[in-house]
């Protein structure tokens, strides 16, 4: 960290400073998106009573941890590792995309094929393998053995319907 | 005395047929499967597996549910011991000696003593279920709304002392799980809340995909960042049964980590996660060698393991008898129960015993059946962690994703849980944990149910809390716990016995 020993810095914990503003935004999100719903009274509570004040507790507390983090020596910000979180997360976006049409058969390998490139070991073969393997796998153990309702291949305009 | 007999009894003759037998079977076995991925706690693993009991009757279902959550719990332990993962909270203490024992070569004897503690911890606390369920459930019976409001109230209190870390950050954590659990239709008007309109947003978060998100792929982003490819296990297993000299030593801790586990567990707030902290310490001071323990002492994992099963299973009565979850865990399971129509509570066992009891007796016999079949099966689930990691987790994706889309076959599902992931691994990075937000994400809904209901009563009036002698009673105590944790001498006390824990 620049700026000298930690006490002179002007932000003393970056992590509660980040955390304080997080919080104080979800907290405004949520009294922004209940305002249109009736509060009630405390007789008959509407239904955004509960949520508006809960949302209030979190801006006040998001607050308390904004101050702290210019009064009270913390944590510095860990580092954010986005490798892994952004394939996986494509990975199930796109299982979202295509479970329904085409189907398991297609969803399945697609989203472990992004999934596995989540990390720097990745190996091109083995991880094609893998991905066949387990897509055969879980159809086995999913729909045959437990009879869960996935679909496994659905073609629009084609007879074919698994 | 002769009463809970019959109705064990009962149980028994429900739990004991076949099919009910070959699914508790299967379920400690997906359990432990499931449950020995490192990193897949017990939350995620019931979260994962809970849509292969869709198609069953309750009874089934719930015995289905009852292997599963044994089978998680060992297959956490046993990650513990070989690679010094744990899955959950209450499995940090078994690594210290657990793990060392497998680097000396003794890992077959520490998954062995964890088996069997956990076998004697789960059959005398399902004899304390069985006790204690009729006359809870006759108390859960004259509670009223505020009653319960404060009792839950108390069972977040708890929950918050409990947390590591700051308490500031732990009651933000539960207020905005409660927060996230008005998300959807409101409770008396129907009108929807935060849902923008979206369609599978109608029905609120689902706390299958919430713990799936949270702790199943929040983990995986974790541990992608943290873990590099010398993490499998290579060493021996060794023998599985201790010998005469390890038993030994073992009797004592497993006899005063079960009494400690049992009794912790029935607190509301998850007091399950204290049993093998305080066991551990119980056993360290006891112990005439105290030096001996995070080297491999055999009484630092066999007493830890049976209060942790101790535990795991008395948190079942606050489940049962009142209907408010006092974990995580039991907050997975009561997803489980309202998919298939059982509301927990005091009516479970008043209209339906032999669901109760049925419930009651597949615990014993699935901590049996991890005794007998899983033990000896140690060797497969050796090979599943010889698989690395950068493969496993393409699997627990697939698999999560699998068990989101099945809920509701709703690919939109999928969406929520990409973004709770997200969330969950965001709350890490700023220290706090997601468990408190869990809690108050469960009891959020029950909590604003019974709260309005009892200012309807009231007519408005606050005092109907303070008023009522038991809602008062559990206020007071609530109140008395937080000035305490927030005494300065127990502040330091609390974060010490967390830090040690962590080392």
């Amino acid at each position: 960290m620049p700026g000298g020993p930690p006490s002179r810095r002007f932000i003393r914990s970056p992590q509660n400073l980040v955390a304080g503003l997080a919080l104080v935004a979800i907290a405004l999100f949520a009294i922004w998106a209940v305002s249109d719903l009736p509060q009630g009274t405390l007789r008959i509570i509407g239904p955004a009573m509960m949520p508006r004040w809960l949302a209030i507790f979190i801006g006040v507390a998001g607050i308390a941890f904004l101050v702290a983090g210019f009064t009270v020596d913390g944590e510095p910000l860990e580092r954010w590792h986005l490798r892994g979180p952004f394939f996986i997360c494509a990975g199930m976006l796109l299982f979202a995309l295509t479970i329904r049409t085409p189907g398991f058969l297609v969803a399945g390998p697609l989203t472990m094929l992004v999934v596995g490139y989540g990390t720097t070991e990745v190996r091109r073969l083995e991880l094609v393998l893998f991905a066949a393997g387990m897509t055969a796998f879980c159809i086995v153990l999913f729909v045959t053995i437990l009879d869960q309702p996935i679909p496994v291949l659905n073609i629009p305009g084609t007879p074919i319907r698994f | 005395m002769l009463d809970l007999f019959a109705n064990l009894g009962l149980g028994l003759a429900v739990a004991v047929s076949l099919q009910n037998l070959a699914l508790c079977f299967v379920g400690c076995l997906l359990g432990t499967l499931v449950g020995v991925l490192p990193g897949i706690g017990p939350i995620a693993t019931i979260a994962i597996l809970l849509p292969i009991t869709y198609g069953m009757a309750p009874v089934s279902a719930l015995i289905m549910l009852a292997g599963i959550y044994y089978g998680a719990q060992y297959g956490s332990s046993t990650t513990a011991i070989l690679l010094s993962i744990p899955g959950e909270t209450s499995s940090v203490v078994t690594v210290l000696d657990g793990h060392q024992m497998a680097r000396q070569g003794r890992a077959g004897v520490a998954l062995g003593i964890a088996a069997i503690g956990s076998f004697f911890a789960g059959t005398v606390s399902t004899l304390v279920i069985a006790a204690l369920g009729e006359p809870l459930t006759r108390l859960a019976l004259i509670f009223g709304p505020a009653e319960y409001f404060s009792l839950m109230a108390m069972g977040l209190v708890f929950a918050v002392v409990l947390a590591r870390g700051s308490i500031f950050k732990a009651i933000t954590m539960i207020v905005l799980g409660i927060l996230l659990s008005t998300i959807g239709p409101d409770l008396t008007t129907g009108q929807l809340r935060m849902t923008f309109g979206i369609p599978w947003m109608a029905d609120g978060i689902e706390i299958a995909i919430l713990g799936m998100g949270m702790f199943g792929i929040a983990e995986v982003f974790r541990n992608l960042e943290a873990r590099t490819q010398g993490d499998v296990f290579h060493g021996r297993i060794g023998r599985l049964l201790p010998n005469r000299e390890e038993l030994a030593r073992s009797a004592k801790p497993i006899l005063r980590g079960t009494a400690v586990g049992a009794a912790l567990g029935i607190l509301p707030g998850n007091g399950a996660v204290l049993g093998s902290f305080a066991s551990y310490s119980i056993e360290k001071k006891l112990a005439a060698d105290p030096s001996r323990f995070g080297r491999g002492a055999i009484e630092g994992v066999a007493g830890p393991e049976s209060a942790n099963n101790a535990g795991a299973q008395t948190s079942f009565i606050p489940l049962l008898t009142l209907g408010i979850p006092p974990n995580a865990v039991m907050a997975i399971m009561v997803g489980a129960m309202t998919l298939h129509g059982i509301v927990p509570g005091p009516t479970v066992l008043t209209r339906t015993p032999e669901l109760f009891w049925g419930l009651v007796a597949s615990m014993w016999v699935g901590n049996l059946m991890l005794l007998v079949i899983n033990l000896p099966l140690v060797g497969v689930w050796v090979k599943f962690l010889q698989v690395p990691y950068r493969l496993m987790y393409v699997g627990i994706v697939i698999f999560c994703c699998i068990g989101v889309y099945s809920i509701n076959r709703e690919p939109g599902d999928i969406v929520l849980l990409t973004m709770l992931a997200l969330f969950g691994y965001a709350l890490g990075k700023f220290g706090f944990e997601p468990a408190p937000m869990t809690l108050g994400f469960v009891l959020g809904r029950m909590m604003e149910e019974n709260l309005r209901q009892a200012l309807i009563i009231s007519h408005g009036s606050f005092t109907t809390f303070v008023q009522r002698p038991l809602s008062a009673t559990l206020l007071a105590a609530a109140a008395v716990l937080l000035v305490v944790a927030f005494l300065p001498a127990i502040k330091r006390n609390r974060e010490k016995a967390f830090v040690e824990s962590d080392a």
